[in-house]
């Protein structure tokens, strides 16, 4: 399913060592994607919370699991941890390609080529998270998370853009939790009227 | 398919509302803002960047943009484009309240003596200059008065003084208000009004009004600071009172000028009749709309006003019979939003039909009177007044706002995320 390297394997088990009490696992999951691919999500459970469902592909003392709706998109990953001059951390090597579903690529290329080049000079970027049954589900992040023109940005930018190269797609819908954004939403603008500014 | 133009500055909480309408409606909008949009290439006839202050110059891009994309209507979702949409209305011929009937509603000194030269109860005014002395003022001044802006909304920078030494802290921090919002017009002082206040929202048909809703504020709005909490419909009046304030409502927009579009009032009744505040040629501001619903099928108030703008007929859409209510949550003390907690539970309170934090963990708050945005909005809609009045009070009561009063930079705190995630990525 997975592989995991020695230096992964080590700093894995430091990590699971220094858990209070034992029966630890690692669970990886797909939270999304991103502008750059996949977006990982990996959690320590403790015993009493893991589920049935997760699928074990390391068992023993170094227990690691898989959500097993992310499992075909990680098939033949590898787990790894680097230390570099930038930093240090686990990387995921994944040979996957980020959509299968032809529709999806089509929008994901939209987004790479129209949109995001565009979002982004306002510090903003927009990610597509799934495409189902003609809708295409995205999440905006960066100057985009939270603004009070999103909407304008979204239905008079973003979804005639995706509805006009890809006619599958009849709707897109923004699932951002705009209430976590760096952008707040309906802020007065930069230069605004807050005697504060 | 009709072309709508509406104009919202990037501060606006009603895109989201405007956008579905006229979604819905099918009708083609360009959207007309203070500052460029990220995505405007994409769809050059739906996006316009026009400048709210320089109306010759809007009307000149304008122009040149409707050669190309005609327009069918011009609307403002907010009092700042309210102004520059009778510029743009007139350049195109589109039936639209004139500039000069805009330009009266919306100055509060200019209103207060169209009002008076029509004969209407208005409290007693005096308008000085913002450089002016208070200290000097104070011997014509009546107490307890009330020291505002000339223009603006929300109740911004409006606040009751009772007595000389506590009007001069008043009158300059109305000034340092002024001064922080680029405008230097003057500061209307006029007489404090006990009584009941009431918010009318309505819609102008050739000079007529007709009535969409008449809000209760059941908080009472006394001062020192005049932030909006509860609105409720129908108002509990008798309808002899109610008649009677939209009569008053329908003097003040002849004495204005207005005849077309959208309106929001504001008045005051008490033993001594009823008093007008304001009547601005706009939608009811936030996102107080959502209380609204109109016809069979639910339509928001943002549709009704689009159909009139684009000259549809509304006949049948009238208000719903169950009474709604929303509440603009207060923000209780200036500083960094930490958490809005409780929601789900401020959610399961009966009648409760949503509750929406507007404002952002890390956001920096300011409330009245030096700030005009809101922390979120409870609405509620439930078979009586008293019944929603109750529901939003009770919601109100299950949030837990944590906010960091330590003065802080305004700026956005990252999302936190835990070590394992950061280092995965």
């Amino acid at each position: 399913m997975i592989t995991i390297t020695d230096a992964a394997r080590k700093q894995l088990a430091e990590v699971l060592a220094a858990q209070e009490g034992s029966g630890h696992s690692l669970r990886l999951a797909i939270a999304g994607r991103g502008p750059q691919g996949f977006e990982y999500e990996l959690t320590l459970l403790r015993a009493d919370e893991k589920s049935n469902e997760d699928m074990e592909v390391e068992s023993g003392a170094l227990s690691v699991l898989v959500d097993a709706a992310s499992a075909d998109n990680l098939r033949g990953a590898t787990l790894d941890y680097v230390q570099q001059a930038g930093g240090y951390g686990f990387k995921i090597d994944n040979p996957n390609p980020v959509w299968r579903d032809p529709i999806a690529l089509k929008v994901q290329r939209v987004i790479d080529t129209e949109i995001n080049p565009g979002v982004a000079t306002h510090g903003g970027h927009v990610a597509l998270l799934d495409v189902r049954e003609g809708k295409a589900y995205i999440r905006l992040g960066g100057g985009c998370q939270g603004c009070g023109m999103v909407s304008v940005t979204l239905k008079q930018g973003i979804e005639k853009a995706i509805t006009s190269a890809v006619p599958e797609i009849a709707e897109v819908l923004d699932t951002t939790d705009h209430g976590a954004g760096q952008n707040p939403f309906y802020q007065p603008a930069k230069s605004g009227q807050s005697p504060f500014d | 398919m009709q072309r709508l133009l509406l104009l919202m500055t990037t501060t606006t909480y009603k895109a989201e509302a405007y956008l579905d309408a006229a979604q819905r409606l099918g009708v083609s909008t360009t959207v007309g803002t203070d500052r460029p949009q990220a995505l405007a290439a994409l769809d050059p006839q739906g996006n316009l960047d026009l400048p709210f202050d320089f109306p010759e110059v809007a009307v000149h891009r304008l122009c040149d943009f409707a050669a190309r994309h005609p327009i069918d209507a011009v609307l403002a979702a907010d009092d700042e484009g309210v102004v520059l949409a009778a510029h743009l209305a007139r350049a195109l011929g589109l039936a639209h309240n004139t500039v000069s009937a805009v330009e009266t509603a919306r100055n509060k000194l200019e209103m207060r003596r169209a009002l008076q030269s029509a004969g209407l109860p208005i409290p007693r005014f005096a308008c000085f200059p913002a450089d002016a002395d208070p200290g000097s003022l104070t011997s014509e001044i009546e107490f307890p008065c009330v020291v505002k802006p000339l223009t603006g909304s929300g109740s911004r920078g409006v606040i009751r003084a009772d007595a000389p030494a506590s009007f001069v802290a008043v009158f300059e921090r109305v000034r340092a208000i002024l001064a922080h919002s680029g405008r230097d017009a003057g500061i209307l002082v006029e007489e404090y009004l006990p009584g009941v206040e009431l918010a009318l929202e309505g819609l102008l048909q050739d000079g007529r009004l007709r009535t969409l809703a008449l809000f209760d504020k059941p908080d009472p709005l006394e001062g020192p600071f005049f932030e909006e909490t509860i609105y409720v419909t129908p108002s509990r009046l008798s309808p002899e009172l109610q008649a009677a304030i939209a009569d008053s409502v329908q003097r003040a927009v002849v004495a204005l000028g207005l005849r077309t579009g959208p309106l929001h009032a504001e008045v005051r009744v008490n033993d001594r009749g009823i008093f007008l505040l304001e009547a601005a040629p706009r939608s009811i501001g936030g996102l107080c709309s959502r209380a609204l619903r109109f016809g069979r099928g639910g339509s928001s108030l943002e549709e009704l006003l689009l159909l009139h703008a684009l000259g549809r007929d509304t006949g049948g859409l009238e208000r719903e019979a169950a009474a709604s209510g929303v509440m603009m949550i207060p923000i209780p003390r200036a500083g960094i939003l930490r958490e809005a907690g409780g929601t789900e539970a401020a959610r399961a309170v009966p009648s409760i039909e949503e509750v929406r934090i507007t404002a952002a963990r890390g956001q920096w708050l300011v409330p009245p009177p030096e700030g005009t945005r809101y922390l979120g909005f409870i609405f509620a809609r439930a078979p009586t007044p008293d019944a929603v009045e109750s529901a939003l009070r009770q919601s109100h009561g299950r949030l837990r706002i944590d906010i960091d009063p330590d003065v802080t930079p305004p700026e956005a705190s990252p999302r936190p995320v835990s070590t394992l995630e950061r280092s995965a990525r």
